[in-house]
């Protein structure tokens, strides 16, 4: 399943977060978007998964379900980590009489074995630490094997190791379904493990667009000043 | 030009203007916000996906955590209403009406909206903010990715269980109002239990049960449906979960006034 984003404007009150901004994503392709606190990527996410509306453009997703995971996790916190996971087993109309108890049971820790978490599953979200709940909710997203994924900063705050679980996953979910993916990072661990193609917008437009490699060239002002994590450059993020 | 109109802008009428128009605005999108809820949660019946599990635990909340609290509320209305009038009473030799009157007020009037009023700071405020609260953290959000349908999932539970569990509410409340009434009635006037329990139903008629019950539905639905709305469109962090709360209380009051007065004037004009 392949996403197509046209022109692209979305404002809230007077401030044009996103400004014209067109990419594509091919079916299994996994596209890394980058850029600074504010600059909209996770705007890009909502607009494509439907959460905010656009003002004007267009997104093409050839249907089917479109999963996300949550920069901060969004998990349900009156629910175990074990109902969260299989909340959408649970209360989806269309998945709800599809499995028993016991394969649901089958599933959730299959999932939690994936991420490192065996043996949390009755714990509430408030009993673990960031990155746990970062990784839970990754669980809960992928449980019904999406064909397409979004990922808002999935591996942001998460030590090396947990880093590197959810970025294999995000490469086997890729291998083994096809899914296709779009994971909004700063990490360059991230980037250069997962993605295929990366974008980087600044002030809601699209301002480099390429390869990993390209992306670490140095050739473009505004790759160079990400990479460098330079303060001087074309992007300004202190206001004057 | 510019100095005329900061002038202008300073002045009382100005500010009045402006606020009145805000405020209008205002109360134009909540109506708005309000009617969609209420659509969409119909839509949402109709289409099956009312969550069993969740409407049971709802009405647990709405039904049974309330009772102390309408219990207490309604019990001392009557309390303070014999404690004002028995004596009198007795003194007129009306003493054989005591129990009438306080039974009148309580199916009529007070049962309802005292217990209405204990449920909407208890159960409503409680619902706006968990709902607000699950708005800015991304919750709703998350709900919707998972295709699982807010209205059926949070509205519907909750303002079904409000419709169902709120004649329950009043129906134990009113009764234990009337005992209460009994029991201040004979230490304040010595007036004897039986004399109280013979004259309740010489004023109450059937009409006035099923106008009581009517209420107690259309005001548990209301509370319900009103504070999970505000909680809904919440915005902007812990600040925003305050507010949504406050708003939900103050309309749900002013909610169940209007519908009260309508009940009124439709049944007893
Ligand atoms: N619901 C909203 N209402 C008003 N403004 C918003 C809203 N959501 C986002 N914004 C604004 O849009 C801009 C982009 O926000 P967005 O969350 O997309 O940034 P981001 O690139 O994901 O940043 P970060 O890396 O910090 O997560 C910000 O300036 C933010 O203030
Ligand atoms: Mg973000």
């Amino acid at each position: 399943m392949s996403i197509e984003v046209k022109n692209l404007v979305k404002a809230f009150g007077e401030k044009k977060v996103i400004d014209d901004v067109s990419f594509k994503v091919n079916d299994g392709e996994i596209l890394a978007i980058v850029g600074f606190s504010g600059s909209g990527k996770s705007t890009i996410l909502k607009l494509i998964s439907n959460l905010v509306e656009k003002d004007s453009g267009e997104i093409i997703t050839s249907g089917g379900d479109i999963a996300f995971v949550f920069q901060y996790s969004a998990l349900f916190d009156s629910l175990t980590v074990y109902d969260n996971i299989a909340f959408a087993l649970h209360e989806r109309k269309d998945l709800r009489k599809k499995y028993s108890e016991k394969e649901i049971r089958e599933i959730v820790n299959e999932k939690l074995a994936l991420v490192g978490l065996k043996g949390i599953e009755n714990l509430y979200p408030a009993e673990l630490s960031g990155g746990m709940q970062k990784r839970v909710s990754f669980a809960r997203a992928i449980v019904t094997e999406p064909k397409v994924i979004l990922y808002d900063e999935p591996t942001a705050g998460l030590d090396p190791i947990a880093s590197t679980l959810i970025e294999d996953y995000i490469l086997r979910l890729r291998n083994e379904t096809g899914a296709t993916s779009i994971v909004v990072t700063h990490q360059m661990s991230t980037i250069q493990r997962t993605a295929d193609k990366v974008i980087m917008l600044y002030d809601g437009k699209i301002v480099f667009s390429g390869t990993p490699e390209e992306l670490c060239r140095l050739d473009n002002e505004y790759t160079k000043q990400f990479v460098t994590a330079s303060i001087d450059g074309p992007m300004k993020i202190i206001e004057k | 030009m510019a100095l005329v109109r900061q002038i202008l802008k300073q002045t009382v009428t100005y500010k009045l203007f402006k606020s009145i128009l805000v405020n209008l605005i205002d109360f134009m999108e909540v109506m708005g916000h309000i009617t969609t809820c209420t659509v969409e949660f119909f839509k949402s019946l109709f289409k099956g996906e009312l969550d069993r599990k969740e409407l049971i635990t709802q009405c647990e909340r709405f039904g049974i955590s309330s009772l102390p609290i309408t219990l207490s509320i309604v019990g001392m209305t009557c309390v303070i209403i014999v404690s004002q009038i028995a004596q009198e009473m007795v003194k007129q030799g009306g003493g054989n009406f005591v129990g009438a009157l306080v039974a009148v007020l309580i199916v009529r009037e007070l049962g309802v909206i005292m217990s209405g009023f204990a449920i909407i700071s208890m159960i409503g405020s409680s619902m706006a903010s968990e709902l607000a609260t699950m708005r800015v953290t991304e919750q709703i959000d998350a709900l919707q990715t998972l295709k699982v349908n807010p209205f059926g999932y949070l509205f519907a539970p909750r303002v079904m269980a409000g419709m169902l569990m709120m004649p329950l509410v009043v129906i134990i409340s009113s009764l234990f109002g009337i005992l209460a009434g009994a029991l201040t009635s004979d230490l304040a006037a010595g007036l004897s239990y039986r004399v109280y329990f013979d004259s309740i139903w010489i004023g109450i008629f059937a009409k006035d049960l099923f106008v009581c019950l009517a209420k107690a539905i259309c005001f548990g639905g209301v509370i319900a449906l009103i504070s999970c709305t505000f909680g809904y469109y919440a915005s902007g962090g812990a600040k925003g979960v305050g507010i949504a709360t406050t708003r939900a209380v103050v309309w749900s009051f002013v909610a169940i006034v209007i519908i009260d007065m309508l009940f009124a004037i439709a049944f007893f004009f």
